[in-house]
């Protein structure tokens, strides 16, 4: 709409005062959004890490449904159809995927009788691979999810504790870290595996007692950070407790940081079982990780190659997919780091 | 006198994902030969864009000129390659920054990163490079040069290593010298020191300077000509007697009144009402219109021409045209009242 | 200066004293006894065996011995060489070791920083997520999943390389391959965030309005400065490649301290497992301490502070 008169002139009239709410001029163009919102909003914006989450989400879909998908369990040996390879039907008409039951030319499923179909193969002991991957998965993701969230536990307290307290207790905190970062984390772990015997139990505990160590100093940085803030200061000043202060001023802006350190501990501590694993120190049979089927399948990879494969992606993938994702996360909650 | 510096209807914008903002609409800029320009605004108003697309120093790819001109010894610089402004940078045009605790390279010596510039443009041995190095220094006033040419940055105060960002800027007597508010981080017991070694060195030497700033007591201590920066324009220019003692633009009335004075009657600190405009969407008119005490319906709708108050005294405000009323300045900023 | 590094060399030392005394505790709790074939002694002679080891000692003893051993390099016996002594199978089998490490560590920073700097400089270009995807796979996919991939393909596919030992140059590529890619990638990403950092800093916009050329802008004063916080890294990288080295050693069937380490833990040659310890942690120790050192000297802003 426009003032001008029809000869696109300026009136006398146009001269009146108009009145102006300044307060219009002070609305702020835009929402405001939570902290929280804002990182989700520029997380979702990050295609890979999408997509990561994606494919995240599909393999522990498959890790959690997949062993029940056919009737066979991790243990159901048959040595009249062992190793055969992976044959998925519908697929196995494409002869360039690695779904068709051949080997080096031979129709493995016809040498042997075999009347069902392998969707992995199977393995020496004629053992389903499809179930022993999927259940291998579970395992594994068992194992990094319980030690992540121990670490994160020891961690975040270790380094919070440090850095609130300073001072003498964080010299000497700190110190003991400095000790125990002497000493390659691999092995501690393996070290403690061997005191404690190989197993489940065993493993997580001995990869939470070396992963902690991270998670505190990124925790105790932080909050070092936080503490010579103003605002902690001001709290302070304002008569604030110790737990108001560190709950509601330091933790949640620890938060973020402690989030991108625990996506970022899953996949080292999946990393640290399939290592265990391939050297003999993991899992053991007939139970199957990822690491422990890569061990088994390595024996035999020249004949055999798809009993490494198959794990051999699935533990890719999500290693992959753990670190985009927490490169997203990193990015999404200091946007300093972008543009 | 003559230009030695021309910035013509210069247009530069920046794109964002949130799309185009138009930093500067149009501005147009002289600068004299061996004279003192201020450039006063808000943050936002578009200043500091200006000197640095004048550098060719716009972020890429983000930033760009999109039309205008700035002329220089002849020559267009939003035209010239990146390769032809780096002859012209440190040599000819130099630039000092606002922040000293940052500007310098915290692992080069001083004297190297004085070393640097003169050796990029002028064909000298290492130690007449080092001569000149360690007489610049004494020259902004650092005592016992050819020690300290050896140090690091975080061997200085703040206000020394504003003094080195100085002598680096002024190593190969440039033309023109912009200052992007060069003592805005300094302490104000420093921030008198650095000014007065500015005058002195542009009366020695006779650099044309560009000051950025948004203390008007900067102003009024060095300039000669003042060019008042709002929403990506400039809305009134002036000799520095004209702006303090005639400012026409409510603006301009606006940002002297917020200057806190010691034996002012009011109790209360002036300040403008509202916020700057949003640049990614400009207003169609005067961009004052949203916070100006006096607007009128032309104001919102279409932005006013320059009309000359004098000779060397331009605005752009609708007040000025013959229809509008007659508007006096506010009481406290009129002259015969506070000026010390 | 020399005040810092006098403290970070007590600090060492009390940190491998503090290693050797974990292993020494770790070794007792050990279950079984280290002899072989146990159950084919008598009491009488395991007694025997027992007393003639210092076996039957008290513990506190027996630490003493053994931080005293240590401490001059005697390491003891290896249950499964026959009590050849610890630190000269080691001391055979370490430059091997080393050979591989050193030449993953030089390999790996070449092109990691390389790589850093091409993403880094061309940040939100193609190059800079290629160069990143890159990164990331290099980071995720575990060094013995590649190491295992290259030996098919390179190995037994196509036969251009050989699959095990360590006799000659082409021997080196894929297993020095597999330790370096994780380098690689470690070190570009550090290396991209720096640069990245850098760049956006003040003095890089004064060096701009300087005149000075693109490229000493880049290098001169961009990535000279961005290259200095890498040298941190330098320390976890050392223990990842001693990490890696475990199970590289492993696949491709090198004679090196990996290798023996692997076959200590199958033995049970628990001197041999705790000589091992202590010398690879005294090698962190000491590149933790060397980087320390170094960051410290090529910082001048630490290194004119009068230290920390």
């Amino acid at each position: 709409m426009t003032l001008l008169n029809k000869n696109n002139e300026i009136t006398q009239d146009m001269f009146e005062p108009a009145v102006m709410d300044s307060n219009e001029s002070e609305v702020i163009a835009g929402k405001s959004t939570s902290f929280l919102k804002d990182s989700f909003q520029r997380l979702v914006r990050n295609k890979a890490a999408v997509i990561s989450a994606i494919i995240l989400l599909v393999i522990v879909a498959l890790a959690l449904i997949g062993p029940m998908m056919n009737k066979y369990g991790i243990d159901d040996q048959n040595v009249t159809r062992q190793n055969l390879s992976a044959k998925i039907p519908g697929l196995d008409k494409i002869h360039w995927l690695p779904f068709d039951g051949f080997e080096n030319n031979v129709n493995l499923y016809k040498t042997q009788h075999a009347k069902a179909d392998f969707w992995f193969g199977t393995d020496d002991l004629g053992r389903d691979l499809w179930t022993r991957t999927w259940k291998g998965t579970q395992i594994s993701l068992f194992i990094a999810v319980v030690a992540a969230a121990v670490d994160l536990i020891i961690g975040v307290a270790y380094g919070g504790i440090s850095a609130y307290f300073g001072g003498k207790v964080d010299n000497i905190l700190q110190r003991i870290v400095e000790v125990i970062l002497g000493i390659p984390n691999l092995v501690i772990i393996i070290l403690m595996i061997l005191i404690l015997r190989p197993g489940l139990i065993s493993i997580i505990v001995a990869i939470a007692l070396t992963g902690w160590v991270n998670m505190s100093r990124i925790v105790r940085a932080q909050m070092l950070r936080l503490k010579s803030e103003e605002y902690v200061l001001a709290s302070r000043t304002l008569g604030a407790s110790h737990t108001r202060i560190i709950s509601r001023h330091l933790l949640p802006n620890t938060l973020g940081q402690i989030i991108i350190n625990t996506m970022f501990t899953i996949p080292s501590a999946i990393f640290f079982e399939a290592f265990l694993s391939f050297i003999g120190l993991g899992i053991k049979d007939p139970v199957a990780s990822l690491g422990s089927l890569i061990n088994r399948g390595f024996g035999v990879l020249q004949i055999h190659p798809y009993q490494v494969v198959f794990p051999g992606i699935v533990i890719s993938l999500l290693l992959i997919c753990f670190n985009i994702l927490g490169d997203g996360l990193r990015d999404a909650f200091d946007p300093k780091l972008r543009q | 006198m003559e230009n030695i510096l021309e910035v013509n209807d210069l247009h530069v914008s920046f794109e964002t994902h949130r799309g185009e903002v138009k930093a500067v609409r149009g501005v147009n800029l002289t600068l004299q030969k061996g004279e003192a320009l201020a450039i006063v605004g808000e943050s936002g108003s578009g200043k500091s864009v200006t000197t640095r697309a004048i550098m060719g120093l716009l972020p890429k790819p983000a930033g760009r000129v999109k039309s205008g001109g700035v002329l220089f010894n002849e020559r267009d610089l939003t035209k010239l390659s990146d390769k032809q402004m780096q002859r012209l940078r440190g040599s000819e045009i130099s630039m000092i920054f606002q922040d000293p605790m940052t500007s310098l390279n915290p692992t080069m010596t001083i004297g190297k990163q004085i070393m640097e510039v003169i050796r990029r443009h002028q064909n000298v041995s290492r130690a007449d490079a080092k001569n000149r190095a360690i007489e610049l220094l004494g020259l902004v006033g650092i005592p016992n040069p050819e020690e300290r040419i050896k140090q690091y940055p975080h061997q200085f105060s703040g206000g020394m290593r504003q003094r080195v960002i100085i002598a680096i800027a002024l190593a190969c007597n440039p033309h023109v010298l912009i200052a992007d508010e060069p003592t805005t981080a300094l302490d104000v017991t420093i921030q008198a020191q650095i000014l007065d070694l500015m005058k002195d060195l542009q009366k020695k030497t006779n650099t044309s300077i560009i000051l950025i700033t948004h203390d008007l007591g900067v102003v009024a201590n060095m300039a000669q000509r003042v060019a008042v920066m709002y929403g990506g324009k400039i809305i009134e220019t002036g000799t520095v007697d004209e702006i303090f003692y005639e400012p026409k633009h409510p603006y301009t009335w606006g940002l002297l009144s917020s200057m806190p004075r010691v034996n002012s009657k009011n109790s209360e600190l002036f300040a403008i009402p509202g916020t700057p405009p949003d640049l990614s969407n400009p207003p169609k008119g005067c961009p004052f219109a949203a916070r100006c005490p006096h607007v009128m319906k032309v104001c919102t709708e279409v932005m006013p021409d320059y009309s000359a108050v004098s000779d060397t005294h331009q605005i752009a405000c609708w007040l000025q045209d013959e229809r509008a009323p007659k508007v006096e300045p506010p009481e406290e900023i009129q002259i015969g009242g506070d000026h010390e | 200066m020399v005040r810092y590094i006098m403290k970070r060399i007590v600090y060492m030392i009390i940190t491998f004293l503090v290693v050797i005394t974990f292993t020494f505790l770790t070794m007792q709790l050990m279950p079984g006894t280290p002899f072989k074939n146990q159950n084919h002694l008598s009491p009488e002679q395991l007694a025997q065996l027992k007393h003639f080891y210092g076996l039957d000692q008290p513990i506190p003893v027996q630490y003493i011995h053994y931080v005293g051993n240590a401490l001059h390099g005697n390491l003891g016996g290896s249950f499964q060489f026959g009590m050849r002594p610890v630190s000269s199978i080691l001391g055979e089998k370490a430059p091997i070791s080393f050979d591989l490490g050193i030449e993953a560590i030089i390999v790996g920073a070449i092109f990691g920083i390389l790589l850093g700097i091409i993403a880094g400089l061309r940040r939100g270009t193609a190059l800079d997520y290629g160069a990143t995807f890159i990164s990331v796979l290099g980071i995720s996919i575990p060094s013995f999943v590649l190491a295992v991939f290259m030996q098919y393909v390179f190995g037994v596919k196509w036969h251009i390389l050989p699959i095990a030992y360590w006799k000659g140059f082409e021997y080196h590529i894929m297993p020095v391959v597999s330790l370096a890619v994780g380098v690689v990638a470690n070190v570009a990403r550090f290396m991209r965030t720096e640069l990245v950092e850098v760049v956006n800093q003040d003095y890089i916009t004064t060096a701009r309005a300087k005149g000075i050329s693109s490229f000493s802008v880049v290098f001169k004063h961009s990535v000279r400065n961005a290259l200095i916080p890498v040298i941190t890294i330098l320390g976890p990288l050392t223990a990842a490649i001693v990490t890696g080295s475990l199970v590289i050693e492993n696949i491709f069937a090198i004679p090196g301290i990996g290798s023996q380490f692997v076959d200590s833990i199958v033995t049970n040659d628990y001197p041999m497992i705790m000589g091992t310890t202590e010398l690879y942690s005294a090698l962190l120790i000491v590149m933790i301490f060397i980087v320390d050192i170094l960051y410290g000297v090529i910082d001048p802003r630490i290194r004119l502070a009068g230290g920390r």
